[in-house]
């Protein structure tokens, strides 16, 4: 099959991509935490990144417990082990989960290594076995892509409701059954927020990932609260 | 198993079993054998028929279903060894269809291509109560050997055929018996009751399967947190703020704040015996760049400009020296005392003037107006005397319920403002002294600090002592008030920038610091610890770049917090403070 002479550069390109798609994470989650105000604004420094002044925290207890998330996410990513990653905003007094912060990763074009064992029925009923990896893009045209992602969870702001200040926040992924798990991550319920509001953010894919944006949001307090018994 | 001993079927159907499975039952059987026979034919469609089997269906679906399960894969099994299987096997094609309904009818149809199928109907009905055995295992074989012979017969999926297929299967099973009477009473319903499911470890899995699917979930992954709490957050966070900030909060006071502060003193000068009373005024310097201070019953000058000290006055030793304050043209300086007297010395001549009584305790405060000088003491009385005449008290201002600390003219004398210790502040109109034209309650503790604004004239910056911690802007034509500061301490003084945008306030326990203000943000541009004890006064030189502030350790320091920069024309007009100030700032020095 073409694959076989094909599988070094998609290795290559794959785990490049990994990275990128993982990195995008670590802003993606700095960005919530200022924007959002789970930290507080003195606490984050600007850096250029995609063209753009991104916030990141200078708090060095916030700086770890990010650096210990993402260096078993790059794990991750590079095995193709994930399919969401998810920030959740938590009120702290009330326990309820507020908004919810969902990438969706879907690997474009499996190679080699990463989930030929499961899920394979329609595989092997596609001769073939291959889905045509996209034409290749340019670093420029992925980073605009990731810049507009960024523009739009600046602007959500706008439109999602006013956070109390007193929020805390909790980073979610979906891994395969299969990934190997560290002891500082363990099974947890989707926490999904209950008749929240959803909006569909924006999309950036490279050459082996596609990452889809969504938040999602408690909406109308009063309604909520009527609602629920 | 029971059941294990027939041969080749039942291993048969296991094994198709399990590939079919694999979707969502799978997990337990899948192990390795599925692999080979499942693949092409069965695939998804098995695993969705179990999925659904497993719940519900009337007992024709379910039959199927069931069936599928395991004669199911039997036949494939079969079909892929032996042809003789072709026989019983033919109506199997229902097994692998899809649409649950059709599989018997269609069985028949579809015998050609899946002659195994066919036999699956009719197991179907059997294995449903099967399939309570058959999580037991081994059933599966008997049913088949018997059901191949029924099926043939009961292949149109008619309800009789399938109970006595049922029975048939029950009575090998040995297991089944419940589950036959129940279909029997059924008929062709099955089955779903729960009575059957009861054994079935493999049920509760395509339970928990099926549950999944419907909540689109996967089985296949997992939902991982990262368990550790996040780190606190230091403060209380208030959103609003965070929107209006601009993205670079850091750079942006920086680059307000581009003019270094220095954060050490100038100059530090002795002040021994300086009382500490906050609610004296010791300290002034004058627009001819004289400070005077009061130092327990003296009076002295200290010349910035040749830095010669003279001591002016001295008190008898039945009292001190409760205030001081400069002229307006810095000739002379008004002097109170702890006995209500007011004195009035000419610097230059070293002379007392005249001696002002009127007031039965001590004078904490003045303030000049000109011509006018206002005093205010511990009775909470403030007199305005016109120095020039005889009958010097032209006014007596009634507000205040305790000691007078805090006095100020508006640089153009149309206002007065007091603070005292009942916590008021009062907003005079020069014009109608009866009544002050505002009180203002706000503060909680006594009122010391007032300054004017030198850029807005009806802006007054109040601060108030340590219980009140805040330093309040009003609009003294309106008497809104307009801003606030809570400081976090004691607000012993305050005092505008002439040249920028900017409050200075110095603050007693805990900080004893200044901070400097920006005005109208109400940022802090720097805080600069100033004294070992608490800042009692402070007052800015003619030329406004300097302050200096006398402290209960004893001390005087100065400061260059509004150092001007070169170049640059004041932003606010200099004329109010000094007035010969224009030639002096660049001479004026200190020694």
């Amino acid at each position: 099959m073409s694959s076989d002479f094909a599988a070094p550069a998609y290795i290559r390109f794959y785990s490049r991509s990994s990275k990128l798609i993982a990195e995008f994470f670590e802003y993606s989650i700095n960005t919530i935490l200022y924007q959002r105000g789970v930290y507080p604004a003195e606490d984050f420094t600007a850096v250029k990144k995609y063209g753009l002044n991104i916030l990141v925290s200078c708090d060095d207890q916030v700086k770890a417990y990010i650096k210990k998330i993402m260096s078993q996410l790059n794990k991750w990513m590079i095995g193709g082990k994930i399919s969401k990653l998810i920030v959740v905003i938590t009120s702290k007094e009330t326990g309820e989960h507020v908004e919810r912060w969902q990438f969706d990763v879907q690997i474009l074009c499996k190679t080699a290594k990463t989930k030929l064992g499961r899920g394979s029925t329609d595989k092997e009923n596609h001769t073939s076995g291959e889905v045509e990896p996209p034409p290749e893009k340019s670093e420029k045209q992925i980073q605009d892509e990731i810049q507009a992602i960024f523009r739009q969870i600046t602007a959500s702001v706008t439109f999602l409701p006013m956070l109390d200040g007193n929020c805390t926040f909790n980073v979610l992924v979906y891994a395969d059954a299969d990934s190997e798990v560290p002891m500082e991550w363990g099974d947890s319920d989707a926490k999904e927020i209950k008749n929240g509001e959803k909006v569909q953010l924006r999309s950036f894919s490279t050459s082996n990932h596609r990452v889809d944006t969504l938040v999602s949001y408690r909406y109308a307090d009063r309604s909520t609260t009527t609602r629920s018994p | 198993m029971p059941l294990t001993p027939s041969p080749r079927t039942r291993t048969a159907s296991i094994a198709s079993n399990a590939p079919s499975s694999t979707s969502p039952f799978t997990p337990p059987r899948q192990s390795g054998e599925t692999m080979r026979a499942a693949s092409q034919t069965y695939g998804g469609n098995l695993s969705s028929l179990f999925s659904r089997s497993t719940s519900r269906q009337h007992s024709h679906r379910d039959s199927p279903k069931s069936n599928i399960a395991h004669p199911t894969n039997s036949p494939r099994r079969l079909e892929l060894g032996v042809s003789d299987w072709a026989l019983t096997g033919t109506g199997s094609s229902a097994g692998p269809t899809p649409s649950k309904l059709k599989q018997r009818r269609d069985g028949t149809l579809r015998s050609r291509p899946a002659k195994t199928t066919i036999r699956t109907g009719d197991r179907f009905i059997p294995n449903r109560q099967a399939s309570e055995a058959i999580m037991v295992a081994g059933m599966g074989k008997p049913d088949a050997d018997k059901q191949r012979p029924k099926t043939s017969g009961s292949g149109s999926g008619e309800g009789s055929a399938v109970l006595a297929n049922a029975a048939n299967a029950f009575d090998f099973h040995g297991a089944g018996d419940e589950a036959a009477a129940a279909l029997q009473g059924l008929s062709l319903d099955d089955d779903d009751n729960p009575s059957k499911y009861t054994r079935t470890s493999p049920n509760t899995l395509a339970y928990q399967s099926s549950l999944a699917s419907a909540c689109g979930v996967s089985l296949n992954t997992r939902i991982l947190a990262f368990k550790p709490a996040p780190p606190e957050q230091t403060k209380p966070i208030d959103l609003r703020s965070q929107y209006n900030r601009p993205l670079k909060p850091a750079s942006a006071t920086s680059a307000q704040f581009r003019r270094r502060v220095l954060s050490a003193p100038e100059r530090v000068l002795d002040a021994p015996g300086l009382v500490d009373d906050y609610y004296l005024n010791l300290l002034d310097w004058s627009s001819g760049n004289q400070v005077a201070i009061g130092l327990e019953r003296s009076v002295y000058v200290w010349s910035a400009e040749s830095g010669t000290v003279n001591c002016l006055l001295e008190t008898s030793p039945d009292t001190y020296v409760s205030s001081v304050k400069w002229s307006g043209d810095g000739a002379y300086v008004g002097v109170g005392l702890g006995t209500g007297e007011v004195q009035i010395w000419d610097v230059e001549e070293g002379t007392k003037l005249r001696s002002m009584h009127g007031h039965d305790s001590r004078v904490g405060v003045m303030g000049w107006s000109k011509h006018l000088l206002s005093t205010g003491s511990r009775s909470g009385l403030v007199f305005n005397h016109d120095v020039r005449i005889a009958q010097h008290k032209v006014a007596e201002l009634v507000s205040h319920q305790s000691e007078v600390c805090g006095l100020e003219w508006r640089s153009d004398g149309a206002q007065l403002a007091t603070g005292g210790n009942d916590n008021l502040v009062c907003i005079w109109d020069a014009r109608s002294l009866t009544s002050p034209k505002y009180t203002k309650t706000n503060h909680r503790a006594a009122v010391k600090a007032l300054s004017w604004c030198p850029w807005q004239l009806n802006l007054l910056a109040t601060g108030g002592g340590s219980y009140d911690r805040h330093i309040h802007f009003w609009n003294s034509t309106t008497g809104a008030r307009t801003n606030s500061i809570d400081t976090g301490s004691q607000v012993t003084s305050l005092r505008w920038s002439t040249h920028y945008r900017e409050i200075v306030s110095s603050s007693g326990f805990p900080d004893n610091s200044l901070s400097i203000w920006s005005y109208p943000t109400l940022v802090r541009n720097v805080e600069i610890p100033a004294h070992e004890t608490r800042v009692l006064h402070s007052c800015l030189s003619p030329d406004g770049q300097m302050l200096a502030t006398a402290a209960a350790d004893e001390s005087l320091k100065f400061w260059k917090l509004f150092e001007k920069k070169p170049g640059t024309s004041s932003a606010v007009r200099e004329g109010s403070i000094s007035s010969k100030g224009g030639d002096m700032i660049k001479q004026m020095t200190i020694r």
